[in-house]
């Protein structure tokens, strides 16, 4: 009995300890990443300062840079063994380098982005991945539907987008492109509309679900049944199941929302 | 002639000194049943792993793409009880904003500025898909990413895009078919990045998934598998007892290795020195070149008596020249096709090129 007692404080301890060796394990890991980002940072910012004034770094953009590079220098000696000084000396070097990027960065041409509608800002690719990944979506929602649909003109537009991304041609690929965007609109307001009818029934059943609760609530003794809140809440109740059995789903929504409001009151006030 | 009635048990225990005295003997046997015990404490133990690897239930997952726009996807707890739930966006220009519940039910939304009323009706968790053009801005050629997250999250940045400053640091960094794929912790994060002029080298040790931007290709924005990392611990706890078994045979093998390593080196850098004595000489080069700076030619010397090839940090401790300086000098003598620069142990090794008479 004391081996087995021995062996289970063991797995006690080795159970304990064997968490904090995997999470060294990631830290290890971590750090790498970080001297992998620093260093990538590093020869960016060197290419950017070349391009940008060649022989005629500014000397404070100079100092930054050396402040920088030092803190990237210092990070790869701290691993692997230093991890907090490892990732003081990322953040010490980004920052440089975040400062650099400002400073060399031009004031006046800064602007939020938006959806251009003039096609040589446009990155095409970008808004076909986009609407790809949109008509994704919604295809699964169909299929998680059950409802058959035909999609093959869809796919089959999105192929030879890509083709055409690929060979260049913007005129067409802008057409494709608003082909699809009507297609997957269409789809779109399909899927909708069902989703809006077969909504309804799981809205019944969860408000009917949920009256009952409350219902069993509004029974409890511990409740005061002299308050105008009580009396509001039973005819409430009364009036979303009449909306519900008219069908009259958008009204019973507001109804039950109110009906929520009153039952947060009814509930404090037993709690007080 | 009254004596002092003692209770037989107390009269046998009690010492001359009065003092008590507790056995211990036993008194696992007596108060705990030890198989109980030792399998509670086989249970913790066991159990103690498995709750650190347990992560937060929400889901926040989002993809630049390269015109700054940006895909978010999330997984939202909700209260089963209640008929709506008010959804904060991230912004207010939002594009293909899709819910589904947690059957993979539509819902239906309404969007008013940054946020969004979602009609849940005893939905517990929905899954958010959207466009959004307000996290990304752009000033020159540098873009930057700004979000204030209210969870653990993952970045996925475009592809040939390089990171140039952040202000947090990165839980994890995983590349995407040469997209930069970050996790990073919950609060305000700034990362600024720019279509780099050299692509991401490929870090080995970091996994390289496909891409998910192509279509027909695994969503990208499918979390990660939560059990990878579990299985990651529970490798770690089986392979713990063995490493440690083995670690000691390990560690006199590599301390024997380190002694013989360098001797190794040292040959191979003596080969490389006595291959590079045979590149051309400095003169060759001046002719062929005749345009080369004087400053340049100070340098081609040096590397040339250092038999063809130099660390550029030892350029820089030679001419005592500031990095950037000494950089667009080297690279200034790659474009006139005098060098070659290698990187070595992430240091660029500077080599004169031995083929410049071939090419003129």
């Amino acid at each position: 009995m004391k081996i087995l007692a021995l062996f289970t404080i063991f797995v006690l301890i080795f159970g304990t300890t064997s968490t904090s060796l995997v999470s060294d394990a990631y830290a290890q890991k971590n750090t790498k990443i970080l001297l992998d980002i620093a260093t990538q940072a590093d020869t960016q910012i060197l290419n950017q300062l070349d391009r940008s004034y060649g022989d005629l770094v500014p000397s404070d953009i100079q100092t930054l840079y050396e402040k920088g590079h030092a803190a990237v220098e210092s990070l790869e000696n701290s691993l692997p063994d230093n991890v907090e000084q490892a990732r003081e000396d990322f953040l010490a070097a980004m920052k440089s380098f975040m400062e650099i990027t400002r400073m060399i960065s031009e004031p006046a041409t800064e602007a939020k982005l938006t959806t251009s509608s003039d096609t040589s800002d446009r990155d095409l690719k970008s808004e076909l991945n986009r609407l790809h990944k949109y008509f994704q979506s919604l295809k699964t929602i169909f299929q998680k539907h059950n409802m058959e649909t035909d999609f093959s003109e869809i796919e089959r537009l999105f192929v030879l987008a890509y083709e055409q991304i690929n060979s260049g041609g913007i005129e067409e690929i802008t057409t494709t492109f608003h082909q699809l965007e009507s297609l997957i609109h269409i789809k779109n307001q399909e899927i909708r509309e069902y989703s809006s009818n077969s909504s309804s029934d799981r809205i019944i059943e969860f408000a009917l679900k949920q009256l009952k609760r409350i219902q069993t609530i509004l029974e409890d003794p511990s409740i005061d049944t002299s308050t105008p809140e009580f009396e509001n809440a039973n005819s409430l109740i009364a009036e979303i199941k009449i909306l519900i059995s008219e069908d009259n789903i958008s009204v019973a929504k507001e109804k039950f929302g109110e009906l929520n409001k009153i039952m947060k009151i009814i509930k404090r006030s037993t709690v007080e | 002639m009254n004596p002092e009635i003692v209770p037989i048990h107390r009269k046998e225990f009690l010492r001359e000194d009065g003092m008590l005295f507790v056995r211990t003997d036993g008194i696992l046997d007596t108060m705990a049943k030890i198989p109980l015990l030792v399998a509670s404490m086989i249970i913790v133990a066991a159990v103690m792993p498995i709750q650190s690897s347990f992560s937060s239930p929400r889901i926040l997952d989002l993809i630049i793409y390269p015109d700054g726009s940006t895909h978010v996807s999330s997984e939202i707890d909700v209260d089963p009880l209640v008929t709506d739930f008010e959804l904060d966006l991230f912004g207010s220009t939002i594009d293909n904003f899709v819910v589904v519940n947690e059957n993979g039910f539509l819902l239906t939304t309404d969007v008013l500025g940054n946020s969004a009323l979602v009609e849940t009706f005893g939905s517990s968790v929905i899954t958010v898909d959207y466009d959004i053009h307000d996290l990304v801005s752009k000033q020159g050629r540098v873009w930057t990413f700004s979000l204030d997250a209210p969870s653990d999250f993952t970045l996925l940045l475009p592809k040939n895009s390089a990171i140039v400053g952040m202000t947090n640091l990165p839980i994890n960094m995983e590349i995407i078919n040469d997209q930069n794929q970050l996790t990073l912790s919950a609060g305000e994060a700034e990362i600024n990045y720019l279509f780099g002029t050299i692509p991401n080298i490929p870090d080995p040790t970091i996994p390289n998934i496909p891409d998910p931007t192509i279509p027909n290709i695994p969503d990208p924005t499918i979390p990660v598998d939560p059990t990878s990392q579990s299985d990651n611990l529970t490798y770690a706890i089986i392979g713990g007892v063995t490493v440690a078994a083995v670690m000691g045979v390990v560690a006199i093998i590599r301390i024997k290795q380190k002694t013989i390593k360098p001797i190794h080196d040292q040959q191979t850098v003596q080969k490389t020195e006595t291959i590079d004595t045979e590149t051309i000489d400095t003169e060759t080069i001046f002719k062929l070149k005749p345009d080369l700076r004087e400053d340049d030619k100070e340098i081609v010397r040096f590397i040339s008596n250092n038999g063809g090839q130099v660390l550029e940090s030892e350029l820089r401790k030679k001419f005592l020249q500031p990095r950037t300086t000494m950089w667009r000098a080297v690279k200034r003598l790659e474009r006139n096709g005098v060098v070659e620069i290698e990187k070595k142990d992430l240091q660029n090794l500077v080599k004169l090129r031995k083929n410049m008479e071939e090419e003129k």
